[in-house]
C-alpha cells in the first residue's frame, strides 16, 4: 500500500494538457446530451487495432473522461455507441440489436477505417459491410488505427467539452 | 360426559373405523373415505383440544386396556394446545390426502396408517400415566415409520431413510423410557399426579439425570441439533401430506415432552436445565436455517426449516424455564406463550408449504429447486399457496410467525433484568440468534419461492406441470386460511394459549389480547397485529397507485426487446438458480457449512488447450452429521466385523461362554451377597 502510495507521489500527472474544444458544436442527436456522455464500445470485427487506440483514449494519458465521455458496461445504460471493425456476417444481427437496446437519443461513432469503408478487408467473403450499412452512423473517426487524439477528438464534438 | 371426552373417544372410534374402511373399500373410493375419515378424526381432535383450552379437564381410567399398567387418560390446558395442533393439521391434510394418494399412494395399509397416525399422535398429549404415553410414544412412531416407507418400492432412498428414521426414533424412545421409568420407580404408580408428588422429594442428581434422558429422546423427535439426523431424510422421502402431518404436528410433540415432563412432572428444577435447552434450541435455529438458506431440494429445505422452528420453540421454553428458576414467573408464562404461540404457527405455515411442496412434486415429479421455475401461470393456486406459506415462515409483518416472534423477542429482552450471569449472557446471545435466524428465513423463503416459482421454467418437466386437482387445493385452502386468521388476529388464540402457559408455572394469563392490540401483562409493549397488517397493506397499495398514475402520464408505451447481450433468445439456463441465488450466503458461512466443490476439466486428445468437457458439482454436508454420526457408525460398524470372531462355530468355544457366564455370575452373587 505504501508502495503504491509513493509510486503515484512520483509519478504525478501524466494527462497531457487539455487543447482547446473542437468548434462546430455537437453532432446530429448528441445536442441533448448535456455535455455527459456514456459510451459502449461494440467490436463488429475488428482487428483489435482501434481497440488498443480506444484503451488509449481513455488511459491516464490522454484521459477522455475528462471531457464526459465514459465507457459504460451495458448499450442499456449508454448514450452513444463506438462500433469498430467492419460488420461481419456473425457480428450484424448483434450490431443491430445492440442498437436497438440503446436509448434515444443516441450517437453511433464509427472508428477506424474499416468502420467506415471495410478497409482492407473490403470485399471479403465474412463481411456484412461497413458500419453505415447496418445501423445509421452520425460520426466518422478515419485512420488505421485511428490516433487516440483523433478518438477524443470525436468524443470532444459529442460532450462539446 | 363433557365434550372433551366425547371428542376424544370419537377420534378413536372414527380412526379405527376410518382404518378398517381404508382395508374394506375397493381402490377407487379408497383415498375419499380415508381423507375424509382422517379429516373428521382431526376435526374430533380439535373439538377436544378447543374444549380443553375453555377450561374442561377430563380424566379417565381404563383398567383392563392395557395388561398391567391400564390406560389412563388425562387432558388438561397444555393439552389442550397441541390437540388443537394435531387435529387442526389432521383436517388439512385429510381434505389434501383425497387427491395426493390417487396417485401411488391408495394402497390398502398405507391408507390404513394414515388415519391411525393422527389418532396416535392426538393420544399422546391425552395420555396420564408414563405406559398410556409410551405405548401412544411408541404407536405414533410405529405408524409415521409405516408411513415413510410409503413408496419404498419406487426409491432406494426411501429405504435408507426409513432406516435412519426408525434407529433415531427408537433410540429416542429408549432414552425416554428409561427416564420416565427411573422416575416413576420414586413414585407410587405411574400416573401423572404421583409422578409429581414424587418429583418434589427427588434428589437434583436423579432429577437431572430423569430430564437429560428425557430432553434426548424428545429432543430427537423434534430434529433438535445434534440429533436432528433423520429429519432432513424422512421428510422428503415420505409422502408429502405425511410429511406435512410428521412436521407441522409430529415434531411439536417433542416440545410437549419437554414442557410435559420438565415444567410440569419436574417442576421447573435447576437453572442448567433450561440453560442446555435454550442453547440447543439456539445452535439449531441457526444451523437449520443456515442449511435451509443453501439447499436446493425443496423439502430438504422445508425440513430444515422444522429444525430452525423447532430451536426458536425450545428458546422460548428454555428462557421460561430459566425465569421461572430465577423466580419471575410473568415472565416465564410470557415466554413459554410465544414457544406455544409459534407451535401452532409453524404447524400452520409448515402444512401449507409441505402441502404446496406436495402438489409441485405431485405436477413435476421433482423437488430440485433448480429444475423447477415458471410454475406460476400454469399452478396459479398452489404458487399462492406456496407464496402466503413463505411469508408466513419469513417472520414478516402479514404472517403469522412475526406475532410470536415479536413475543418472543420481547421476553428475551426483558428477561435481561431477570436476574443471574448466566442469564445476562444467554439472553443477548438468544436475541441475537432470533434476529439472524428471521433474516435467514427470508432469505430462505425468497430462494424457494422466486426460484421454485417463478421465472421460465427450467426442465421440461416443470414446463409441462398441471394444476392439482380441487381437494388437494382445498386442503391447502384449510391451512392457508388458518396462516391468515391466525397472522391477523392472534387475539382468537393467545388467550387460550396465554392461559395454558400461564397455568403451567402457576401465575396469570401473562399476555393480554384486546380485540386489535395483544399487551403485555406487567411489562410496557404492545403489538396491534390487524392494524401492522392494514399499513402495510395501504402502504404499498399507495406507492402501486403512485406508481400507476406516474406512468400513466407518458402515454405512449414504449416495447423493446429484453437485452440478451446481442445474442440468442433468453433461455431458462440464463436464470438465477437456487444454488447461485444461496452463493453469497454459502460464501459468508464458508466456514460452518463447509461446501464441498469438484471441478473435473476433460480435454481432447488432441490439445491440452481444447476443452471436452467441464463438470462442475457442489455438495453442501451435514457437517454435524459427518463429524458426530460417521465416528460412532464406523465404531458401531467395526464391532459387527468382531463379532463373527467370537462366534467362529467352535462348540468348544460357546460351551467356554456358557462356563465363563455361570462363574461370573456365581462369583457375583458370592462378593454381593
Amino acid at each position: 500500500m505504501r508502495g503504491l502510495w509513493r509510486k503515484i507521489r512520483q509519478v504525478g500527472r501524466v494527462a497531457e494538457p487539455a487543447p482547446s474544444p473542437p468548434a462546430g458544436g455537437r453532432v446530429g442527436p448528441a445536442v441533448e446530451l448535456a455535455g455527459s456522455v456514456q459510451v459502449r464500445h461494440v467490436d463488429a470485427g475488428s482487428c483489435n487495432g482501434c481497440e488498443v487506440e480506444i484503451g488509449s483514449a481513455f488511459g491516464p494519458v490522454y484521459d477522455a473522461e475528462r471531457y464526459g465521455a465514459r465507457l459504460v458496461a451495458s448499450p442499456r445504460h449508454a448514450d452513444a455507441l463506438l462500433v469498430t471493425g467492419p460488420v461481419t456476417r456473425n457480428m450484424q444481427r448483434a450490431l443491430r440489436r445492440t442498437y436497438e437496446a440503446v436509448p434515444a437519443p443516441k450517437v453511433v461513432v464509427a472508428v477506424g477505417d474499416c468502420a467506415r469503408n471495410c478497409g482492407v478487408f473490403a470485399g471479403a467473403y465474412g463481411v456484412a459491410g461497413a458500419v453505415a450499412d447496418v445501423v445509421p452512423v452520425d460520426l466518422d473517426v478515419p485512420g488505421c488505427p485511428p490516433r487516440p487524439e483523433a478518438i477524443v477528438e470525436a468524443l470532444r464534438t459529442l460532450t462539446d467539452r | 360426559m363433557n365434550i372433551v371426552a366425547t371428542a376424544i373417544v370419537g377420534t378413536m372410534v372414527v380412526a379405527v373405523a376410518t382404518a378398517t374402511a381404508a382395508l374394506l373399500v375397493p381402490r377407487p373410493a379408497r383415498s375419499a373415505v380415508v381423507g375424509v375419515g382422517t379429516a373428521l378424526c382431526g376435526a374430533a381432535g380439535m373439538a377436544a383440544g378447543i374444549a380443553a383450552l375453555a377450561g374442561q379437564v377430563w380424566s379417565a381410567a381404563v383398567a383392563g386396556l392395557l395388561p398391567l399398567a391400564g390406560v389412563v387418560l388425562t387432558v388438561d390446558t397444555l393439552s389442550g394446545v397441541f390437540l388443537s395442533v394435531i387435529g387442526a393439521v389432521g383436517i388439512a391434510v385429510g381434505i389434501y390426502g383425497i387427491g395426493y394418494a390417487r396417485h401411488g399412494l391408495d394402497g390398502r395399509w398405507v391408507q390404513a396408517m394414515e388415519p391411525l397416525f393422527v389418532a396416535a399422535m392426538l393420544l399422546v398429549p391425552a395420555a396420564g400415566s408414563v405406559g398410556t404415553f409410551l405405548v401412544c410414544w411408541e404407536l405414533m412412531a410405529l405408524t409415521s415409520l409405516l408411513l415413510v416407507l410409503a413408496e419404498h418400492s419406487h426409491r432406494a432412498e426411501v429405504a435408507s431413510a426409513a432406516r435412519w428414521y426408525a434407529v433415531m426414533t427408537h433410540l429416542g424412545f429408549v432414552a425416554i423410557l428409561i427416564g420416565l421409568l427411573v422416575l416413576t420407580g420414586h413414585a407410587d404408580n405411574d400416573s401423572f399426579p404421583a409422578l409429581r408428588v414424587a418429583a418434589s422429594t427427588l434428589s437434583p442428581t436423579t432429577a437431572g439425570l430423569v430430564f437429560a434422558l428425557t430432553l434426548i429422546g424428545f429432543a430427537s423427535k423434534a430434529g433438535i441439533l445434534p440429533l436432528h439426523a433423520w429429519l432432513p431424510r424422512a421428510h422428503p422421502e415420505a409422502p408429502s401430506h405425511v410429511s406435512a402431518l410428521m412436521s407441522a404436528a409430529m415434531v411439536t410433540l417433542g416440545v410437549y415432552g419437554i414442557v410435559r415432563v420438565g415444567l410440569d412432572l419436574l417442576g421447573g428444577g435447576a437453572q442448567w436445565w433450561w440453560l442446555l435447552v435454550l442453547a440447543l434450541g439456539a445452535v439449531s435455529a441457526v444451523y437449520g436455517i443456515l442449511q435451509a438458506a443453501v439447499g436446493t431440494d425443496l423439502k430438504r429445505l422445508l425440513a430444515y426449516s422444522t429444525t430452525e422452528n423447532m430451536g426458536l420453540v425450545l428458546i422460548g421454553v428454555g428462557a421460561g424455564g430459566l425465569f421461572a428458576a430465577a423466580g419471575n414467573t410473568l415472565l416465564a408464562g410470557l415466554a413459554l406463550t410465544a414457544a406455544l404461540l409459534h407451535v401452532i404457527n409453524h404447524a400452520a405455515f409448515k402444512t401449507l408449504l409441505f402441502l404446496a411442496a406436495g402438489s409441485v412434486l405431485h405436477a413435476t415429479g421433482s423437488r430440485d429447486l433448480d429444475s423447477l421455475g415458471g410454475l406460476r401461470p400454469l399452478m396459479p393456486g398452489t404458487t399462492a399457496a406456496f407464496g402466503l406459506g413463505a411469508l408466513a415462515g419469513s417472520a414478516l409483518p402479514l404472517g403469522p410467525a412475526f406475532v410470536s416472534e415479536w413475543l418472543l423477542l420481547q421476553a428475551l429482552v426483558h428477561g435481561l433484568a431477570a436476574g443471574g450471569v448466566a442469564t445476562a449472557v444467554m439472553m443477548p446471545i438468544a436475541v441475537a440468534t432470533v434476529a439472524l435466524t428471521a433474516g435467514l428465513a427470508v432469505a430462505t423463503f425468497v430462494k424457494a419461492f422466486g426460484v421454485g416459482f417463478l421465472a421460465r421454467p427450467r426442465s421440461e418437466q416443470a414446463a409441462n406441470a398441471r394444476e392439482s386437482p380441487p381437494t388437494m387445493l382445498a386442503g391447502m385452502g384449510v391451512a392457508g386460511v388458518a396462516c391468515v386468521v391466525l397472522a391477523l388476529t392472534p387475539v382468537l388464540v393467545l388467550p387460550a394459549v396465554g392461559g395454558a402457559s400461564g397455568r403451567v408455572f402457576g401465575t396469570t394469563d401473562p399476555v393480554s389480547a384486546g380485540l386489535l392490540t395483544v399487551r403485555l401483562q406487567g411489562f410496557a409493549g404492545s403489538l396491534a397485529p390487524l392494524l401492522v397488517a392494514v399499513t402495510v397493506v395501504a402502504a404499498t397499495m399507495a406507492v402501486a397507485v403512485l406508481a400507476r398514475l406516474f406512468a400513466a402520464r407518458h402515454r405512449t408505451r414504449v416495447s423493446a426487446r429484453l437485452w440478451d447481450c446481442g445474442a440468442g433468445p433468453l433461455s431458462a439456463r440464463m436464470e438465477y438458480t437456487a444454488t447461485s441465488f444461496a452463493e453469497p450466503l454459502q460464501r459468508v458461512f464458508d466456514d460452518v457449512v463447509r461446501p464441498e466443490h469438484d471441478v473435473d476439466i476433460t480435454h481432447y486428445r488432441e490439445s491440452r488447450y481444447l476443452v471436452n468437457e467441464v463438470s462442475y458439482r457442489l455438495r453442501v454436508p451435514d457437517r454435524v452429521e459427518h463429524r458426530l454420526y460417521r465416528p460412532v457408525l464406523a465404531g458401531v460398524r467395526a464391532w459387527g466385523r468382531a463379532g463373527p470372531r467370537l462366534a467362529n462355530g467352535s462348540v468348544h468355544l460357546y460351551l467356554g461362554y456358557g462356563f465363563a457366564v455361570v462363574c461370573g455370575a456365581l462369583i457375583l452373587l458370592v462378593v454381593t451377597r
